[in-house]
């Protein structure tokens, strides 16, 4: 008895194998390589979901690497198995394109499934290019703006920030909000809660400073990092804690945000950022959320912050890749990025009321102000002016005596000796 | 360990076809590890010694520069000095802590009272965490405006410094963060605690010894070789610290906790200059391979072994 069951089940898997093999279904299978985790994934399956349902003939692995991405996916490349469909973000495009990692999209713009590259918002696509060409199409993006915390400006009866406001205008409402109320000598509402030693935050500053941080040509960094509009950019963000003592001191320095809490705990009454933490802050309790542009220095600028897609350059389908590509960033696509991120495609724009609407209103309005960020005429910027930068920042805020001017002369010197030595390879 | 090994039956003395089969046996036991070795360690290894010598992205031909790596970290590299500036001091500090921390842990739990096993789970628990889990919960440990370590400060009228913001705070604050780890080296030493023979104390008791006679002269010499044990683990794993740095500090501000691996970590992932990196590693093994002969050259001035005489 006991055999008879062995006997019977092993033809039972037997016939379950074959039959699997004998149904011939030539799916091509479609890779796709991103940085993003948890919750980030579910537009991505999404997407997939929809596309394979119209697209039988294709089937679509979405491969999540969270945490070191980019080191696998240069390890995947190097040993020509990357996948065919890759995310970078913005300031990785100039690298990983100069290495060969992307094929370029204009054939398949132009070619048996086109592709009407004016759906999308101006602007978006420009993250993509390189050395004139389209490479990659975009994912996500997010300018910078300043959020307000309406309750703090109604409480004290202080006016909200209007579009096209000025640095001295944020300073004056800052200072306003700026609150010690319990009168023990500290601080307990803070008027803005800043980006610390961000660099690629601060690239905002220097544009609307008139300053930029690096030549035309991608060669200087000296005389251009220690320009009197950089140092005056520099100069704004380090009194702004230290003088004016407007913005909650970063409770790290890691390069990032900073690590205050301020904002969303109701204890700052606004906060220059992306938009990133939107969806958080706008449940938040203590947050009622409203939202500005960056005010305008010397000269009104903003950057952009971008994700995008692009093929890989050993695809073994680079037709059925750019099949899903154009679903994935197009229109079909855009519609599930809506719910998590800002439509690229006008249309959805458009259509799904983020034009209209407070708040992602402001952040699509933003994009008429853009200037190039930095690391668009280096692929070198990651690993030259960008520690050399941070580092300035660290510097000036940390330690309110330092000489701007001397700090990024200094650091100026530090980024062109490293892009020399580079460039001189 | 030299008395220990003879005790042990060399295979090759014995006679004929059992010692050959015995051989094999050994072999094929050990194949899955020696395998392990060869294919992804010393393989690895050797083709990093060679990376070493090129420039090289992972994506572009490989460029062979001789010891141009080489050159420009030791002689302009400023950030190779501070990073094993960084890495040094943090060693020199965090080991004696670690050895002297783990050992009076290590004696605290063993005492028979009721309930130790579970202070021995809780002072254990943190070395089995996710490192990155109990940092993060630590970033907010160190907050230097909502965090608990600041406002308990503060109730005694201390205003804390700003901890991973402040570069004159911030590698301590990775210290005391790492000291959490301690209960690793304490499970070992609780270990061989327990291994001391009960028969010495009760000698010594009868001789009339106080207790922290029979600790200095039978305790501590007993204890030495899983001190040493434990200095050579020690020394190793902390000049490759990374997750604390990487997580809570990245290597700032200003360079203050720029450890020596971050910094090979920066230069291969961030930077992809393969080259450079392992030549960054291969200095670092160098350092560490001189060290650990030190301390093994110097261990049997005070390491001392029972069947010895000492």
């Amino acid at each position: 008895m006991k055999r008879f069951t062995w006997i019977a089940s092993i033809v039972v898997i037997l016939v379950m194998v074959l039959s699997e093999c004998g149904t011939p279904e030539p799916q091509i299978v479609i890779r796709v390589g991103t940085g993003d985790a948890g919750e980030g994934l579910k537009p991505h399956e999404e997407i997939i979901a929809r596309f394979e349902a119209e697209n039988p003939d294709i089937d679509v692995q979405l491969e999540a690497v969270a945490g070191d991405y980019y080191a696998r996916l240069l390890t995947q490349a190097a040993a020509g198995d990357a996948p065919d469909i890759i995310m970078v973000g913005d300031d990785a495009v100039p690298e990983f394109v100069s290495k060969g990692v992307f094929l370029p999209l204009e054939p398949f713009i132009q070619g048996k499934y086109p592709l009407d590259t004016s759906i999308y918002l101006p602007s978006v696509l420009d993250p993509g290019q390189w050395d004139d060409k389209q490479w990659l199409l975009p994912k996500d993006f997010s300018p910078l703006g300043v959020y307000y915390n309406k309750k703090i400006f109604d409480q004290y009866d202080v006016a909200y920030p209007k579009d096209g406001w000025t640095w001295d205008d944020m300073l004056k409402s800052a200072q306003e909000l700026t609150k010690d109320t319990d009168g023990d000598g500290k601080t307990d509402l803070w008027g803005i809660q800043l980006t610390a030693n961000w660099t690629t935050g601060f690239e905002y500053y220097v544009a609307a400073a008139g300053g930029r941080l690096i030549s035309e040509d991608g060669t200087q960094f000296v005389g251009y990092m220690d320009s009197p509009e950089t140092i005056s950019a520099v100069q704004w963000l380090a009194d702004l804690y230290n003088k004016y003592k407007v913005a909650p001191p970063p409770a790290d320095l890691t390069g990032w945000a900073g690590g205050n809490p301020e904002f969303e705990n109701g204890k700052a009454a606004m906060r220059l950022f992306g938009r990133w933490p939107q969806s958080g802050l706008r449940t938040n309790p203590n947050v009622d959320l409203a939202l500005v542009g960056v005010p305008a220095g010397k000269v009104r600028a903003n950057v952009l912050f971008w994700g995008g897609f692009g093929i890989y350059a050993k695809t073994a389908n680079p037709d059925a890749a750019w099949r899903f590509l154009r679903f994935y960033a197009g229109e079909p696509g855009s519609q599930v990025w809506k719910d998590w991120a800002l439509p690229a495609v006008a249309s959805v724009a458009e259509s799904s009321g983020a034009v209209k609407d407070p708040i992602e209103g402001v952040w699509l309005n933003e994009l008429s102000y853009l200037v190039p960020r930095a690391y668009v005429f280096t692929p070198y910027w990651g690993q030259t002016a960008n520690p050399a930068l941070g580092k300035a920042l660290e510097t000036v805020l940390i330690d309110p005596a330092a000489d701007v001017a001397t700090v990024m002369q200094t650091a100026a010197r530090e980024a062109q000796t490293a892009l020399d030595e580079l460039l001189a390879q | 360990m030299a008395a220990k090994s003879q005790a042990l039956p060399s295979p090759r003395r014995r006679a004929g076809g059992f010692a050959r089969r015995e051989t094999i046996t050994f072999y094929l036991l050990i194949a899955p590890w020696l395998l392990g070795f060869l294919l992804f360690v010393l393989g690895p290894m050797l083709a990093s010694l060679g990376i070493s010598f090129t420039r090289w992205d992972l994506l572009s031909p490989a460029k062979l520069i001789g010891l141009d790596n080489y050159e420009k970290l030791f002689t302009r590299d400023p950030l190779f000095w501070q990073s094993l500036k960084v890495t040094a001091v943090y060693t020199a500090v965090y080991v004696p802590l670690e050895l002297a921390g783990g050992l009076v842990l290590a004696m605290l739990m063993n005492q028979k009272i009721r309930g130790v096993s579970v202070f021995r789970t809780i002072y254990y628990l943190p070395s089995v965490l996710p490192a990155v889990a109990f940092i993060v919960v630590w970033i907010w440990i160190l907050h230097p405006d909502v965090g608990l370590i600041n406002t308990l400060l503060s109730y005694v009228g201390v205003d804390g410094p700003r901890w991973l913001a402040n570069p004159r705070w911030s590698l301590p604050a990775l210290l005391m963060m790492s000291l959490w780890g301690l209960g690793r080296g304490m499970v070992i030493y609780l270990a061989s605690l327990q291994g001391i023979p009960k028969h010495l104390y009760e000698a010594a008791a009868i001789d009339g010894a106080s207790g922290w006679q029979s600790f200095r002269k039978i305790t501590l010499p007993l204890l030495t070789p899983t001190i040493f044990f434990n200095l050579v683990l020690s020394i190793i794993s902390t000049f490759q610290t990374f997750t604390g740095a990487f997580v809570a500090t990245n290597g700032g501000p200003l360079d203050s906790t720029l450890f020596y691996v971050l910094y090979l970590y920066r230069q291969a992932f961030q930077f992809f200059n393969m080259g450079y990196a392992s030549a960054l590693a291969w200095v670092l093994f160098v350092i560490i391979m001189v060290l650990t002969l030190v301390i093994v050259r110097t261990s049997d001035r005070w390491v001392y072994y029972e069947g010895e005489r000492g």
